[in-house]
């Protein structure tokens, strides 16, 4: 039985928070591996090959960044960031690095769950995602064809632009993850400049609207202010 | 604005000061054929621009050149230049005498007023501690004793009593963490020079942000949302005013009483974006309304009557937030009852839509 069990690494030094971590992802049926200090949690991951990591960006002995760039030279393992009160600079650079998500201490349990298990999904989606672009994407009532490139919602078609259709599919692709606004520029327009933020946040105000989201009802797309968009998965 | 522009800027304003005062002049000798009041208006003009300019080099600049041009001028030999006479080397020492005089008055002057806002703000952080540490113990006394209980009757207590008291340690938690982040957001704009980061931000998402905190916060309580359809881009500390709306959206779910209807509209308008949150609830006392933004709405009022949820600090937040990005809130009640607080922020131009 505990065989089968996703193995989650929390790298964390407050004890308190580890301590409640650890008891909700138990109670919730996953096998907790925990680390206190950036150099321990090398070691763990390496030894165990976690599922998931749950990683403080604070640590005592090293920056929680420098586990990103040597967990990502390994593997393309879910991490999910833990970052004390919003400075969106830590955010984007954690992401950018490569971490799948980020937490904002503080916060509630049941957010912490749904991301762990929208982290998971991305780890069981991952081998379909290298297939290419076939197939469809879900989400509520809206649907993305994505051989046919035809977006409906509700059942009827959405006329988006060439360029709007790629956001869209790219967060799709994504979904459950932040994708920071560089991100999807350079997979976009490949190149980035002065413009390309707002460039970025008009075809986004367009997409919303031909969407028909109304400001506090979005059920689709997730405004993360300053650090970029994610697409809802559940 | 830069120190370059600044000089640029001083610069032109000395000259046409001069400019100004120099034919003035003319003018005058051409009509009065009397020469008693040039002096004075290069007085006035030296004057002028010590006061209006940074510094002393523009003032003493000024009063040099008017030495000369009264000297070439308006002065035996006309249009020609007379250095050693002791008239005009008594007239070019009083000048500058004027012009370092009224510099140092103005920079002192600029000095107070610096001296002034940092009382201020000072004050304003001393308000604000004393108002918060006077609220954390309510909650903190609450959290310490409901769980003291539950861990030393454990086995004695019903199920309910355990959930119930439980349920209360996280509802007073839930309200020290709003509380701790409105103290980060006013050392963050309190913090000496750091000034606040402005990032264009499309103010569609922001209310966006702000509605879906709001509901997890207050699920039952509808705001109506009124917003332009175009794209508006706002150069702001989004983490900032998100939740300067939050509060004022909080202050009515609070202290609106009978309130049927809670309106957020954005308005756009001479370049700026217009935000008001309106509510036709019970409106303010007009007493009270003075120290809205003080931080100084305390207890006094309200004794012990167990509501702690302190419209004076979230509001005073609020105020020092939209300060700092060049701007002022306002509150004001309705005729037909119920509050409006209003706050406006610059636009950011937007040419190309594409």
């Amino acid at each position: 039985m505990s065989n089968n069990k996703f193995k989650i690494l929390v790298i964390e030094d407050e004890s308190n928070i580890r301590s409640f971590v650890q008891t909700m992802l138990e109670t919730n049926g996953y096998q907790v591996l925990t680390a206190v200090t950036c150099r321990q949690g090398m070691m763990m991951f390496s030894s165990h090959i976690p599922d998931m990591v749950i990683l403080d960006l604070g640590l005592p002995d090293r920056d929680g960044l420098e586990f990103i760039r040597m967990a990502r030279g390994l593997s393309s393992v879910p991490i999910l960031v833990l970052s004390a009160r919003a400075l969106e600079e830590d955010k984007v650079a954690a992401l950018d690095l490569g971490a799948n998500d980020y937490v904002t201490k503080p916060f509630g349990t049941a957010e912490l769950m749904a991301r762990v298990r929208a982290g998971l999904r991305i780890r069981m989606m991952a081998g379909e995602l290298k297939d290419g672009l076939t197939g469809e994407f879900q989400l509520d009532d809206l649907t993305i064809d994505y051989s046919r490139r035809v977006v409906t919602v509700a059942d009827r078609e959405v006329k988006l632009t060439q360029t709007e259709f790629n956001i869209l599919s790219l967060l799709s692709q994504h979904k459950g993850k932040v994708l920071t606004y560089s991100t999807i520029i350079r997979s976009i327009w490949g190149s980035q400049d002065d413009g390309s933020v707002k460039k970025l946040q008009v075809n986004m105000a367009n997409i919303r609207k031909k969407l028909g989201t109304v400001p506090g009802d979005n059920r689709y797309i997730i405004n993360e202010l300053g650090v970029g968009y994610r697409m809802l998965d559940e | 604005m830069d120190k370059k522009t600044q000089w640029l800027m001083d610069g032109l304003f000395m000259a046409s000061t001069l400019f100004v005062s120099f034919f003035l002049n003319l003018a005058l000798q051409e009509v009065y054929h009397s020469r008693t009041l040039i002096p004075m208006i290069f007085v006035l003009g030296v004057f002028l621009v010590s006061w209006k300019t940074q510094g002393y080099f523009w003032g003493i600049a000024s009063s040099m050149i008017s030495v000369l041009l009264v000297n070439y001028t308006f002065t035996y030999p006309y249009w020609a230049f007379d250095l050693i006479s002791p008239e005009c080397i008594f007239s070019a020492v009083v000048m500058l005498i004027v012009s370092v005089m009224t510099g140092a008055l103005t920079t002192k002057l600029k000095v107070q007023e610096k001296i002034r806002a940092e009382i201020e703000r000072e004050r304003m952080r001393a308000n604000l501690l004393r108002a918060v540490s006077h609220d954390l113990r309510t909650p903190l006394t609450s959290i310490y004793g409901s769980t003291s209980t539950i861990l030393e009757n454990y086995d004695a207590l019903t199920k309910e009593q355990k959930l119930k008291l439980t349920r209360e340690v996280q509802e007073d938690a839930q309200w020290l963490i709003r509380m701790v982040e409105n103290l980060l957001s006013v050392t963050r704009i309190d913090d000496g020079k750091v000034q606040i980061s402005k990032i264009p931000t499309v103010l569609e998402e922001l209310i966006d942000a702000v509605i879906l905190k709001f509901h997890k916060h207050y699920p039952d309580q509808t705001v109506t949302v009124r917003i332009p359809d175009d794209f508006i881009s706002i150069p702001m500390d989004a983490m900032l005013i998100e939740q300067v709306l939050l509060n004022i959206l909080e202050n009515a779910v609070n202290h609106a009483v009978g309130m049927t209807e809670l309106v957020l509209t954005v308005a756009d308008r001479d370049s700026r974006a217009w935000f008001s949150v309106r509510d036709n609830g019970c409106g303010i006392p007009a007493d009270r309304m003075k120290l809205l933004f003080t931080g100084y709405l305390d207890r006094a009022d309200h004794p012990a009557d167990g509501t702690r949820h302190n419209m004076g600090i979230g509001l005073s937040v609020c105020s020092a937030i939209v300060k700092a990005h060049g701007s002022e809130i306002y509150a004001r009640n309705l005729p037909d009852g119920g509050v409006e607080f209003s706050f406006s922020l610059e636009k950011e131009e937007t040419n190309e839509q594409q």
